[in-house]
This record gives C-alpha cells, structure tokens and sequence, in this order.
C-alpha cells in the first residue's frame, strides 16, 4: 500500500500553510519531513491521516492495505498521548477493544508488541511511573499494535532528552529491521532525519513548499558505520535550511 | 425588625463572650425619665404596650419606651435574656423554659386568657381531612396536625385535645412548620390536616372553603393561660421597683384594650383614637379602614391587671417537662415570679 | 583508574588550599535559605488542638466564665448526646436524614453528571442549557421550598427535592468543567485509532473528567449536609436537622451543640469516604 499526497494546498483563514506538496510513501518505507518551525508539518501529517481536510489537493491511498491491518494510518504523538489512568498494558488494549478481538488473541497481540519494544516487565506499570523514553516505546507499541500500513509521527522524539532520543533511534532501527514498518516521520532534527530516513523531503518556510528531496541509498542499520557520508548529507541539508529557518524565525517574531 | 435581632443575636454573643452579662446597667438615672425597651410582635394581642405608650400611661410612671419588633416569639426571649430589650409578651414555649431554668428571664404576670364567654382559639380542619370524616376533635387520632416548632403551644394544644378526647399523644402526627404562615398554607392545601388558632385568623381561614372549624380550645383546656409577660431575671432581682412601673402602666393599657375591643363598652371615638394607636404597629402595612376591622376582630381578653393563672401555667409546664421539651428540674419558682401582680 | 584518582585529587588540593588560606578569609558555609513554604504532614495537631480547646472550653463554662446562655458546656452537650444514645433516639434522627441524604445525593449526582456531560459533548445541549444552569445555581434552594412543598408535599418529598436541586447545579459545572478540561490530545489520539464515538466518551473523556467531577461530589455533599437543615425545617418529625431546629426553637443549647456535632461528624464521615474514593478510582495518580 501506498500513501499519497496530490497538490495539497491548505490555509487557515488568510495565512497559507502548505502550498501545492505532492509526495508519498511507500510500502516499508520511512519518509523524513523536515522544514523550519510553523512550516506546515504537523499540518500536512493530520491531512494525510484523515484528521483534516485540505483546501485542495487529496490525500490519497493506493492499494489494499494488509488485511490484518486494524488501523492502517497510525499516529504517534510528540506528547505520547498516553491515558494516564491505564497501565502500559491497558493503554495497548484500549486501540485493540473496539475492534472485537477474542481476549486471548488480544493478549497475545499485546505481550507481542511490548515485548518488541522491550516493555513487558512494565505491563502492569502506570504512565507515570515511566521515563518519557519509556512512555514514547510505549506509544509505539501501541501503535503497532494495530498493525499499521503507514505510522505517521509528529516529532515523536523532541520530547526526550539527546541520550534517549539515541537509544530509541537505535530501537526504531531494530524495530523496522524486524516489522519493516512504513512512516511519514516528521522531525526538525536532521540527525534524526538522516539516522532514520529512506528519503528526507525538506519543506520551505510558510507556506510549506517542497525545497529539496533527498534519497539516502545507505540500509538503515548500517549508517551508524558511515559517519562521513551521513554527516555530509546532514550538512547540506542544513545549508539548505539554515536560511529558511532564519527567514521562518524572523517571520514568527514579526508576527509576535 | 430583622436587623435587630440579628444585632440581638451577635450582642448577646459578644457579651457574653466577655462574661458581661450580668454587668450591663440599667441603673435608674436621678431625674431623667428610666428608659426601657419592650418586644413586640405585629399581633393584635400586643396592644396593650401600645395603648399604654399612646395614652401616657407610662410616662405617668416615669419610663421612657421604645418598641422593638420581632417575627417570633423566639428570638423575643432570647432579646430579653441577653439584655437586649427588657420585657416581652409571648406564649409560654419550650425556649422560655429553657431560658427561664439558666436563669435569665421570668414570668411576672398573666395576658391572653381563654375564657367561657369570650370567642377563643379554634380547631381547624382542612377540607379533605373534613371529608374524610374529622368532623370533631376527638376523631384527630390518626391526622397530622400543623406546629411551628416543637415544644410551641400549638404543640401543647394538640397534646391537651389528644389526653381530653382520650387517645394516645403520639396518635397525633406532630408537622413543624417553622412559621405560622407555612402552617396555614399547608392546611389549606390539604398537606396537614389540622391546627388550633387563635380567633382572628381562624375566623379568616374559615371564611374559604379550604378550612373547617372543628372545636374550640377552651373546650379541651381550662382556663388556658396562652401568653404570659414575662422579664429578665435581673430586673425581677434587682429593679423590682421598674417592674412595677411597667405593670401598673401596662395595667391601664390592657384596661382600655378590653373595653375597646374585648367589652365593647368604650366610645366609638376613643375606640378609633386605640385602633389609630395600635395601627402603628399591626397591620401597618393596610389601610386603616382595612386594618381597623381586622384589629378588632376575634379580640381575646387580657387579664386586668395581668393578673397570672398559676394553675394553667404549672399545667403548661408539667406538658413540657412529660415531653421532654424542657428541663426536668425547673421549678415553678424558677419560671414565675407571682409577687408582682394576683396570682390565682 | 588512575585517571579517576587524578580528578579526585584536584578538589582535595584546593580545599586543602583554603584551609591553609583561612587566616586570609575565614571559610564558613554557605547560608541555608530553603527552609519553610513546605507542607510536612502533622498528624496529631488537629486532634490535639480540638482537645485543648474542648477543655478550655469547659474551664471557661465551669468557672462561669463563658455564660451558660452563650454556650452550653462541652460536657452538657456530651450529655446530650449520650441521651440520644440512651434513648435510641440517634438511629430515628440519623436514619432519617441518611435516607434523605443518601437519595438526594445519588440521585442529584446521577442526574448532574449526566446533564453535564450531555452539555460538555452536545454543543446544542450546552446552548441551551447552561445559561439555565448558570441561572438557576445561585438561587437558594431555601428560596425554593415553599414551592417544593406545593410540588412534592411536605412528606420525604419535598425534602428529597431539596437536597437533590442543591446537588444537582454543582455537579453540572463540576462535570462539564471536567470534560473540557479533558486534554484534547487524548481525545485525538483517540480518534486517530478509529475508536467510536461511545469508546472515546467512556474510556477517554469520563475517566479524563473524574477527577474534576470527584472533587464536584466533594462540595456538593458538603452542599447537601447543609441543605439537610433547611429540608428538615418543614414538617420533619425526625432527622438531625428538626433535631437542631427542635432544639433551637427550645433553647436548649445542649442539644443545638450535639446535633451541629453530629453534623460535623457527618461531614467528616462524608469527606472521609470521598478521599476514599478518590484514592482508589484516581490511584493512577501519583
Ligand atoms: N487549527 C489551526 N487553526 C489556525 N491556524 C493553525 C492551526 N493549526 C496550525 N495553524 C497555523 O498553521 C501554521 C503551521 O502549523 P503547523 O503546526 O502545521 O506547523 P509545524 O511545521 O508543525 O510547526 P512546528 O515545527 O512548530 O511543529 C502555524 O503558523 C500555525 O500557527
Ligand atoms: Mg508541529
């Protein structure tokens, strides 16, 4: 299956937020989105998960999901949106509840995904109890759980410290390398981007055009050994936006 | 009228807080005229206080008075037993009692009477509960029968039915009500079936449909000493001679009541010059061509002279005391001091 | 190793140094300037306080020192309320305000949560309603009883009727209050998990709103005990409220002390078992 975005163009009120983006994912694919602060990021995840409509343009979807596949447009959140009143494994089980698994299944799908995620000795644990590395692994396990086409991540990482964020790129390696998951990952760390992205799409500052797309051929587990070449990419990136984000500062504290 | 008790109330706690309550003065000053205050309800039965001050009576006796108005006999007592005002004129209650047994206030004469001759206080009857049959006192047993509080002479009154008509007290639904015109509102919709009240405004509620006179009062109880007036301690020990001022001005006050709208042997002038007086304070919020009739009407005597019916009080609190409404070890001689005015 | 013991050994010199400086400067510590502005739990303070004054309390009524019409003693009000126990009087006048209260507030709290809720989720609702409720929520429910005993009798309906409309107003606000405090990103997640409409209110939005409407119940039983005086003033034979007013309209002072006592262990006994409450329902929290 296949995720798409045809010319999408979005505004609120009289401030354009997208202008004219076409991309898409595809199958086991993981696809960066960076750009500069208030470019339109989160904006272009909610349209492409259905959570909003584009003035014009189409979010679009091409083929069949996986036929086990309970929600196949996934978010994880920058905040984890975990309930606090459920424990790591209730918050599993609550995207699993409505869709009439037989309990034992169930279970089993649950101790599946937390043990992927190296979570099952916090089965029982509240939320609280949890680091915000923890709480995010967590969220993505939940979200495997249902068995995703596509996770769409808004900044899942930018809520965690630079050590965690290290460890949980390495699990998220691991993890694509055993599940081979899709994503539309959106971050505005570009070493997260290079770390993680199949193809980087980097955005202009508002209104969000395409600046630059950027392929990186290298596997995903091997690019801890190629330092020079990842580097090289994340600087160029960073050229390319240095300006952009500058300009997007400057525009922000105009309008403050 | 409202400030004032709520002041009365937060005096009387203020003071004695301090443990000042025995200190206040109302020394008699050398020439000036004494001044006192007496509590007043809007009710026709407190004219002769009126009367009194209208007439000069009591600045014949050298004693300069201010009203004060009340709601309810209650907080009336209370005034007087923290000094706040200095005589008052109500049924004999539970309160009373109680406050008479730690020593703060005292009977000292007699006022409302029931007597064979004189129209008195009815049994009332709602209409359902007279549908139903409740054509007589003696057939209550069973019914609900309206009080403003428990241990008030309504109470008292339906207890006294109850042993004369020959049934069991607690056959008698006991209804508090709080307020005199909740109990009417209730009887006339029918929610309690029955209450005793004094003439004038039963003769106004039986007037609709809703409500059935029944019986009278007098027929259950003798001689029935319905209110009393009654002062603090203090003056009774160490103002007797104030005391007696009071009563012999109230004396001639209650004189000209009973002629005016008891006896009816008063001259229709001076009938209307009282009328005048007394509308000043009861319903003051009429016309007085409106309230004239209903101040007149179903006046009951007061005692000449407040003179004291003993008996009926030692009956009133023997009642309270079987029902545990008062202390048990109050003693006639803590509730009445007899040696003020006839005593029978 | 030897690294570590090099980095040991720099802080050591220089302490070292200052103490070998100290007739230069004389070294002290720094001020301690943190303390204070910091809740320790004093268990025994209350009880230990509340005896103190019962006893001055009763020094003052025995030395005359606080007049018996001010205040009865404590131990006159102990004696009334040993009377009550005596007489088995206590379980007539408890059982009928529990009755009433237990009714009016279930009932009130049922009827409350499920108003506010459909105000917080339905906007047409919230349109309509909640400018009534902000209406009618200041009005005292005392204001309301004459026309509370025309509508539901002067029997244990009026009574009822007085307690629930008094619980009824607080736990709307409290609910809707609730729900929209419900962290909208849940809500969403919700959502983008495809749950249903009934799934995201019961397993999102209600636990979301609990604590709020928890803290709702709190007031609005104290509410109630209060409102329990004012139901009880019309046509009461029993309760802990006619008990107060009996006892008010007799002066008997004894007894007017004993039945606001019993009132407080009321209140503490209510209190006591929403915390309870709260403790297990909201033992997600810290
Ligand atoms: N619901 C909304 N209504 C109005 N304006 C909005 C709304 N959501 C976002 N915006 C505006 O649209 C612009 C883009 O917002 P968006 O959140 O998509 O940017 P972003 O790239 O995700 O920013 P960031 O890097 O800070 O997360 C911002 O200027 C924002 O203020
Ligand atoms: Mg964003």
């Amino acid at each position: 299956m296949e995720l798409i975005l045809d010319r999408v163009s979005h505004s609120y009120g009289n401030v354009e937020v997208l202008n004219d983006i076409s991309l898409s994912v595809g199958s086991g694919e993981i696809v960066c989105i960076v750009g500069p602060s208030g470019c339109g990021k989160s904006t272009l995840l909610r349209i492409l998960g259905g959570l909003e409509k584009p003035d014009s343009g189409a979010a679009l979807i091409a083929g069949d999901p996986p036929a086990d596949s309970l929600n196949p447009l996934t978010y994880v959140f920058q905040d984890f949106a975990l309930l606090p009143w459920r424990t790591v494994e209730g918050n599993v089980s609550l995207v699993l509840e409505d869709h009439a698994i037989p309990k034992d299944r169930a279970r089993a799908i649950i101790a599946d995904v937390l043990a992927r995620t190296k979570l099952s000795e916090f089965a029982g644990a509240w939320p609280r109890q949890l680091s915000g590395g923890m709480k995010q692994r967590v969220a993505i396990a939940r979200a495997l759980s249902v068995n995703p086409a596509v996770m769409l991540m808004d900044e899942p990482l930018s809520a965690l410290d630079s050590q965690t964020r290290d460890l949980l790129m390495d699990d998220l390696v691991d993890l694509w390398g055993q599940v081979g998951f899709s994503a539309c990952y959106i971050t505005h760390n570009l070493a997260e981007a290079v770390r993680l992205g199949h193809r980087i799409v980097m955005l202009s500052r508002r209104p969000g055009r395409i600046r630059e797309i950027v392929d990186i051929d290298i596997p995903l587990n091997e690019r801890i050994n190629h330092p020079a070449e990842t580097t090289a990419i994340q600087r160029r990136l960073w050229e390319a936006m240095r300006d952009e984000a500058r300009a997007a500062d400057r525009e922000l504290s105009d309008v403050a | 009228m409202i400030t004032t008790t709520r002041r009365t109330a937060l005096s009387m706690f203020a003071a004695t807080a301090l443990g000042l309550v025995a200190g206040a003065a109302l020394t008699p000053a050398a020439q000036a005229a004494d001044a006192i205050k007496i509590g007043i309800l809007s009710l026709t039965s407190h004219s002769p206080s009126i009367i009194a001050e209208g007439k000069g009576y009591f600045d014949e006796q050298d004693l300069d008075v201010e009203f004060v108005s009340f709601q309810a006999a209650q907080p009336m007592a209370v005034a007087i037993a923290s000094g706040d005002i200095d005589f008052g004129m109500t049924a004999i209650s539970g309160g009373l009692i109680s406050l008479a047994e730690k020593g703060a206030v005292r009977i000292i004469g007699g006022a409302l009477q029931e007597t064979p001759e004189i129209e008195g206080q009815k049994i009332l009857v709602s209409k359902a509960a007279h549908d139903a049959g409740v054509t007589s006192p003696d057939k209550l047993a069973g019914r609900s029968f309206g009080v403003t509080t428990q241990g008030s002479s309504f109470h008292y009154m339906a207890h006294k039915i109850a042993d004369k008509a020959g049934f069991d007290r607690s056959e008698l639904k006991i209804t508090p009500m709080q307020k005199v015109p909740a109990v009417i509102a209730a009887l006339k919709s029918g929610q309690i079936d029955a209450w005793s009240i004094v003439p004038n405004i039963a003769g106004a509620l039986t007037k609709g449909p809703e409500v059935v006179e029944i019986g009278k009062i007098s027929d259950y109880i003798d001689n029935y000493q319905v209110t009393t007036v009654f002062t603090s301690t203090r003056n009774v020990t160490d103002n007797r001679e104030l005391v007696t001022r009071f009563l012999a001005g109230l004396s001639k006050g209650i004189d000209d009541y009973n002629a005016a709208f008891v006896d009816k042997t008063m001259g229709a002038d001076d009938v209307a010059a009282i009328t005048g007086m007394v509308h000043q304070y009861v319903y003051a919020d009429q016309p007085i061509d409106k309230a004239g009739p209903r101040i007149a009407a179903g006046a009951m005597r007061i005692n000449s002279g407040a003179r004291l019916n003993v008996a009926s009080v030692e009956d009133q609190l023997k009642w309270f005391q079987s029902e545990k409404l008062a202390p048990e070890g109050v003693t006639m001689e803590d509730l009445v001091d007899t040696s003020f005015v006839e005593a029978y | 190793m030897s690294l570590d013991a090099a980095d040991l050994e720099q802080p050591r010199r220089a302490t070292a140094d200052l103490q070998q400086n100290r007739h230069v400067a004389a070294v002290k510590p720094v001020p301690f300037r943190g303390g204070g502005f910091v809740h320790t739990r004093h268990r025994f303070v209350a009880l230990f306080l509340f005896v103190v004054l019962v006893i001055l309390w009763e020094i003052g009524s025995q030395t005359g020192f606080i007049s018996n019409i001010a205040l009865p003693a404590p131990s006159e009000a102990a004696g009334a309320m040993a009377d009550l126990f005596e007489t088995g009087m206590i379980w007539k006048h408890l059982s009928a305000s529990l009755y009433r209260l237990v009714i009016g507030w279930s009932v009130g709290s049922l009827i409350g949560v499920t108003v506010g809720l459909a105000v917080a989720l339905f906007s047409i609702v919230r349109a309509g309603v909640s400018p009534f409720v902000s209406a009618l929520f200041p009005i005292p429910k005392i204001a309301l009883l004459p026309l509370f005993i025309i509508w539901f009798g002067i029997g244990e309906g009026s009574k009822v009727a007085t307690i629930l409309f008094g619980v009824f107003f607080p736990t709307v606000i409290a609910t809707y209050g609730g729900v929209d405090n419900v962290d909208r990103n849940l809500i969403r997640m919700g959502q983008s998990f495809g749950l249903s409409w009934l799934s995201i209110v019961r397993k999102i939005i209600i636990p979301g709103a609990l604590p709020a409407i928890l803290s709702g119940f709190r007031i609005s039983a104290s509410i109630a005990i209060i409102l329990l005086v004012a139901a009880e003033m019309i046509g009461a034979e029993f309760g802990i409220g006619a008990y107060i007013l009996m006892a008010g309209a007799l002066f008997a002072t004894d007894q007017l002390i004993a039945g606001v006592a019993m009132l407080s262990v009321l209140g503490l006994t209510v209190g006591w078992l929403i915390s309870r409450a709260e403790r297990w329902l909201l033992r997600w929290r810290a």
